[in-house]
């Protein structure tokens, strides 16, 4: 795993009264511990890839209290983990990120639902939205609203987040019904604190078994004729029981103001940011102090009628501030509001943005509009020359910058094993011309990105091959579908190769074989090369040994499979243009084979560093390009995007254009050079090999050949 | 209501720079003091090696009892106090976005760069220019501080969050003393020591004034190597214009190949300003003159196997390597050489008659490619060593070699052309002079250059020289805009399009070997395999 949570690990044991520092997502994690959670489980993915990291990490601890932690192979896995708590009274949470992770989830998760549960259910979703978000731009709250999940929505702090952790396992118990924790992408990383109270151990749990299994009770399967009455059930019994609960416990908040005529109703993930556009209005205070009422929806599925009813009644005008689309709630309101024949004039989307993040900036620019509106005598003019400011730096930049700075997406890795894969294949196209690539989700889905912008379409995780089905039967050329192990084990293997072998279909299928899924913070699959087989590699690459990948390919009936080591750019150059020509009919898969360079990384310097210190011969090795031979053409950055490849201004005074520069940085893969020879680009790169702690026998070797070399050099 | 405003803190960076760690050690230092406290960041995907940010706010007196502030989880555009960059564009980007405000915000910005891919590729020159970014920085912050923070943690062997931090602290604008800082420094354990040094040495720099904007690279290290003291006469018969580039371009061509071939380049030149006459000191034509007498100088010495051999077998060449790749006193370096000479690079060197028939057999039996051998050549070890000297010693087979003698005749070619244009019209023969541009690279790339110039020559070109009256309005700008598009990428398209929009008709794209061809169902079903 990338990254290591021993810090974090021992802040989940805090007893009560202790204080608890760090992120939002291990403040959930701690939550869960303290509601009493019998098992947990998910798929990673960022924002709440630490959730699950940290648990694996603390096994030990979590065996003391005897919570399972189970790493699913997806998300569908993980929900239909929660079926333990349809017929035991046990606790249970997963993560996942979403929209993507609840759309491959949603078919467990409505047969979760739709019987219901006796033991506390809880999804925990890192509600990919807006900065920084890596995946489609939907909203979770569809999911909640189709099948019956309650759907929650802290205020961004962590006492709140951990309150509504807590309150939603009650939640869920009172209702019979699993509940959904949505957090943003900056909540999961808000650093914050809160008092922590004791940890709760299961009363059912790895150590304190189930001796008997469940009796048989059909109402608890999803399987009609039952599945009428647990419809019934989920309208007429589960909501009200849930609405009464959040009524009692009371998990939505009100701050109440003296500007009684006026109120916002927010989803409770928007509260800071819509403090900070009243206070730039003068309307609240650093503390939250707010002249306008508010309610602050910390539960957003299901509304309670009363409690917006009750808020509403007697004001002039309430504005409804919720992100994304559909508006779902604001749709609610407005329904409950003809209910109940109040004629209070409703505002949302109306004066706020359709769609995308609702930054304070964007809140403000609302706000002003609905007080200009409905309360024409508050002060507005600071809060419209900032709005006007805004605007007018960004154009000064623009201006100043004779237009905008260069973008700067996320790329490979130094030494990442996967950019070699793409080098071969430009290489590739010129020789035999564009090809339909489908791409995945994964580090390689950087390709899409320059240089390499390979890339026509990505259809989820794991999908890339199934999304070049329908391409595959109409192009005179055969398409590529490039895949990680990641996503080969999510989905790929059955929505792609099984599909693809049961329609002969004739494609070509590249697997990166990195032995860890990557860009979620190398995680194990189940094809990760052993600890031991890593152990020996040090620096090398752990992967060649294990062949978890190629014999289920074998066993599934895969006739074409070849695998190349990726750093040998000719021959994965060769071995692609054989797949994309030869005339075997069927699927042809290419196993792209280099273990990521993260996982050897965090190897080789402890160990390196170690033998340094004990005074042993070290190698090391970098590239570098002669400045004197470089054209300062670039087709080597072009064939790489490496980014310890650049430029530097030549020293020679008569070259304007730029030369390209290794940075010490370089981690020695090689890839420079082997894109040099495969495309016969240029003769200025060298390897250096760097003797740390030479031997006798290296110290006489350089002795002799300085001397020699001494002697017939030119100045 | 209380109307203390939380203090606002917006660090931009690139993923895996440890961006984290400075976020940490500022919460740290506020905790400490008893300050409430947020910190938020939007990592994801960013952290490979994209840019993100991380946003701070806290407040500057701690919490009455009972009382906890709201803090907001997105930077607000004008509502920023401090902006804290650990690159240049980055910080250019915080500034596009609105978050620089001139009344409010104080700027804290690397000096240096870290070119992103799509400035990199260029063929050109892609790069952002720096001084746009300082002019928009110096306009729209209330105070810019620009630190050398990438020559800072090199120089103290520690990572650029601890320069940051430095940075930051010594601009006086966080509610606690620098000795709090590095407490928290210290209790993270890691690297202490150079974090701290470069901690400190960021903190003085800044505190004391002496942080300004120092252009990273522009400039630097501008070899010092000028033209022997007995060229001095000659060169003083060039225009002023020439004068510079042509000594730099003298040291050159002598250090390429002889004395005779120096002359050669130096009349030739002459021959350039004879046909502008007087008219030396017009900008047009002192632009032309100089960007001749540069490229002029890159073409005679074009890369050859012999000028690779040579300069990879100097004696300054190990210590620039040592130094770079930062081998210390005790290490031994071995290095290796990529090479990859094929048929092209052999006929290239060969005697002309010879080199063109290896060319010929080659190019009708599809082997010019294919006879490419990939060489690691150990240049620290005796073999490999001799081999780059023997290549460098057939310095004086170079004149009766083919390659020399085609670059002559095309060198030749645009001598007279930019002759007559020098007289005809000054705008075109600036861009004319500019037109070796295109040709760099070896290989492929080499090909495709020579290829590229070739049609702009027989095109845009000929057309100017073809026409009794001159060059048409606006033909100098189609020759820039040519130059431009074959630069902009190596396929040749983009110059295709642009001399179509000076209505040359365009080439058909090369075509591609048929390979693979799927048939359409109730044809033959077999497949058709064929290169």
């Amino acid at each position: 795993m990338e990254r290591s949570f021993s810090a974090e690990i021992r802040s989940l044991s805090l007893g009560a009264g202790e204080t608890f520092h760090g992120e939002g997502i291990l403040a959930v994690t701690k939550a869960l511990l303290q509601s009493g959670v019998s098992y947990v489980g998910g798929y990673q993915g960022a924002p709440v890839s630490h959730l699950l990291d940290v648990m694996v990490q603390a096994r030990d601890y979590m065996d003391e209290l005897g919570v399972h932690v189970e790493a699913c192979t997806n998300e569908a896995s993980a929900a239909a983990m929660l079926g333990a708590s349809i017929m035991y009274p046990v606790r249970g949470a997963v993560t996942w990120k979403s929209v993507v992770g609840t759309n491959v989830a949603s078919d467990a998760l409505s047969n979760l639902a739709s019987p219901g549960v006796m033991g506390g259910a809880m999804i925990v979703v890192g509600e990919d939205y807006g900065e920084g978000a890596s995946v489609i731009q939907e909203r979770t709250h569809a999911f909640a609203m189709k099948s019956g999940m309650w759907l929650l929505d802290p205020r961004p702090n962590l006492p709140t987040i951990v309150r509504m952790v807590e309150h939603g396992f009650e939640l869920s118990e009172a209702s019979n019904a699993p509940v959904i924790l949505e957090l943003r992408i900056r909540a999961c990383h808000v650093r914050g604190s809160f008092v922590a109270r004791d940890n709760v151990k299961p009363r059912i749990s790895t150590r304190e078994l189930q001796m008997e299994p469940a009796p048989f009770d059909y109402a608890r399967l999803a399987h009609p004729p039952v599945t009428f009455q647990h419809e019934k059930l989920k309208y007429e019994v589960r909501m009200p029981a849930a609405r009464k609960y959040i009524v009692d416990a009371g998990l939505n908040e009100l701050f109440d103001g003296d500007r009684t005529e006026l109120g916002i109703i927010v989803q409770g993930g928007l509260y800071n940011n819509l403090v900070r556009a009243l206070q730039a209005l003068g309307l609240a205070d650093a503390y939250g102090r707010s002249r306008i009422p508010i309610l602050n929806l910390n539960v957003v599925y299901p509304l309670v009628p009363e409690q917006i009813t009750g808020f509403c009644a007697g004001k002039r005008a309430v504005l409804v501030a919720e992100e994304g689309q559909p508006d779902f709630i604001e749709q609610e309101i407005n329904t409950i509001l003809r209910r109940a024949d109040l004629q209070t004039k409703l505002h949302g989307k109306d004066l706020l943005a359709m769609g995308g993040e609702y930054t304070a900036e964007l809140l403000l620019a609302g706000l002003v509009r609905y007080l200009a509106a409905h309360a024409p005598d508050l002060p507005r003019g600071a809060a419209e020359g900032l709005l006007a400011d805004i605007a007018g730096l960004k154009a000064q930049a623009t201006e100043a910058f004779s237009g905008p700075v260069p973008a700067r997406p996320p790329n490979f890795c130094t030494g990442c094993p996967e950019r070699p894969v793409f080098a071969a294949l430009k290489l590739v196209e010129q020789d035999i011309g564009k090809l339909h690539v489908s791409a995945d989700i994964g580090c390689h889905s950087f390709a899409t990105f320059a240089p390499f912008s390979f890339g026509n379409s990505i259809l989820g995780y794991g999908m890339s091959l199934a999304s070049s089905a329908g391409v595959r039967n109409f192009s005179a050329r055969r398409p590529v579908a490039v895949m990680g192990d990641g996503g080969f084990w999510h989905n790929g293997l059955l929505s792609g190769v099984s599909s693809a072998l049961l329609n002969k279909g004739d494609g070509v299928l590249i697997i990166m074989k990195n032995g860890y899924t990557s860009a979620t913070g190398t995680q194990e699959t189940i094809s990760t090369p052993t600890s031991e087989s890593r152990r020996v590699a040090e620096g090398t690459s752990a992967t060649g040994s294990e062949v978890t990948i190629e014999n289920t390919l074998k066993g599934m009936g895969v006739k074409w499979l070849r695998t190349v080591d990726n750093y040998k750019v000719g021959d994965v150059r060769k071995t692609l243009e054989e797949a994309l020509t030869s005339p075997f009919e069927g699927l042809k898969v290419v196993i792209a084979d280099g273990e990521c360079q993260l996982e050897r990384q965090r190897r080789i310097k402890p160990l390196r560093a170690k033998m340094l210190k004990e005074g042993k011969r070290v190698v090391r090795t970098r590239f570098g390009v002669d400045e004197d031979t470089c054209t300062g053409d670039h087709s080597c950055i072009r064939l790489s995007g490496c980014p310890t490849l650049t430029v530097k201004t030549p020293t020679d005074p008569l070259k304007v254009d730029p030369v390209a520069h290794v940075t010490n940085d370089c981690v020695g893969c090689g890839l420079c050079g082997e894109v040099a020879h495969a495309a016969v680009l240029c003769p200025s790169f060298w390897r250096a090999e760097i003797i740390s702690n030479p031997s006798r026998w290296d110290r006489f070797k350089a002795r002799v050949r300085e001397a020699f070399i001494h002697a017939i050099r030119p100045a | 209501m209380s109307d203390s405003k939380p203090f606002t803190l917006l660090i931009a960076a690139l993923g895996g720079e440890g961006g984290g760690v400075l976020n940490d050690w500022i919460v740290e230092c506020a905790l400490g003091q008893g300050l409430p406290v947020q910190a938020t960041s939007v990592p994801g995907v960013a952290q490979r090696t994209g840019s993100t940010s991380y946003y701070i706010e806290m407040m500057r007196t701690p919490a009455p009892d009972g009382a906890q502030p709201v803090f907001a989880l997105n930077p607000m555009p004008g509502g920023v106090d401090v902006v804290l960059a650990s690159e240049l564009v980055e910080a250019g980007r915080m500034i596009e976005r609105g978050f620089v405000h001139p009344k409010r915000t104080t700027l804290i910005a690397a000096s240096h760069r870290v070119y992103t891919t799509q400035e990199k590729m260029q063929m050109g020159d892609g790069r952002f220019d720096d001084e746009r970014i300082h002019a928009g920085a110096r306009a729209l912050a209330a105070r810019y501080l620009s630190v050398d923070m990438a020559g800072l943690a090199a120089a103290h062997g520690t990572v650029i969050s601890a320069v940051m931090f430095g940075a930051l602290a010594g601009a006086g604008v966080l509610p606690w003393p620098r000795e709090a800082c590095e407490r928290v420094i210290r209790e993270g354990g890691l690297g202490v020591q150079a974090s701290l040094a470069g901690f400190g040495a960021a903190f003085d720099a800044v505190a004391d004034g002496s942080a300004r904007e120092a252009l990273a690279g522009a400039g630097a290290g501008l070899a010092a190597k000028t033209s022997p003291e007995v060229w001095a006469p000659l060169l003083a018969t060039l225009p002023a214009p020439m004068r510079e580039n042509a000594a730099h371009g003298v040291v050159r061509v002598l250090d390429y190949q002889d004395s005779a071939y120096a002359r050669l380049y130096v009349e030739r030149l002459q021959r350039i300003a004879a046909a502008a006459g007087n008219s030396s000191t017009q900008p047009l034509v002192a632009r032309a003159l100089a960007e001749a007498a540069r490229l002029l100088a890159l073409w005679m010495t074009y890369e050859d196997v012999i000028r690779v051999a040579d300069l990879k077998s100097r004696r300054s060449r190990v210590a620039r390597i040592r130094d770079e790749a930062r081998v210390r006193e005790g290490e031994i370096l071995e290095i290796v050489e990529y090479l990859k000479p094929g048929v092209d690079e052999v006929a290239a060197t060969l005697p002309r008659a010879l080199g063109a028939r290896l060319r010929d057999w080659a190019t009708h039996n599809g082997k010019l490619e294919s006879l490419n051998r990939g060489m690691h050549l150990p240049s620290t070890r005796i073999h490999g060593y001799l081999m780059l000297r023997l290549l460098a010693r057939l310095r004086p087979m170079r004149r009766r070699s083919l390659r020399f003698h085609e670059e002559q005749q095309s060198i030749e070619r645009w001598l007279a052309a930019l002759e007559r244009m020098l007289a005809a019209s000054p705008a075109f023969a600036a861009a004319l002079a500019e037109l070796p541009r295109v040709l760099k690279g070896y290989g492929d790339t080499q090909r495709r250059g020579r290829a590229s110039f070739e049609r702009i020559f027989d095109t845009l070109v000929e057309r100017a020289l073809g026409s009794t009256s001159g060059p048409a309005a606006g033909a100098a700008q189609e020759l820039h805009a040519a130059i431009a598009a074959a630069l902009a990428e190596p396929e040749g398209r983009e110059l295709e399009r642009s001399l179509e929009k000076a209505g040359i008709e365009p080439r058909a794209p090369a075509a591609k070997p048929i390979v693979w061809m799927k048939k359409p169902r109730g044809a033959a079903s077999t497949v058709v395999t064929s290169r």
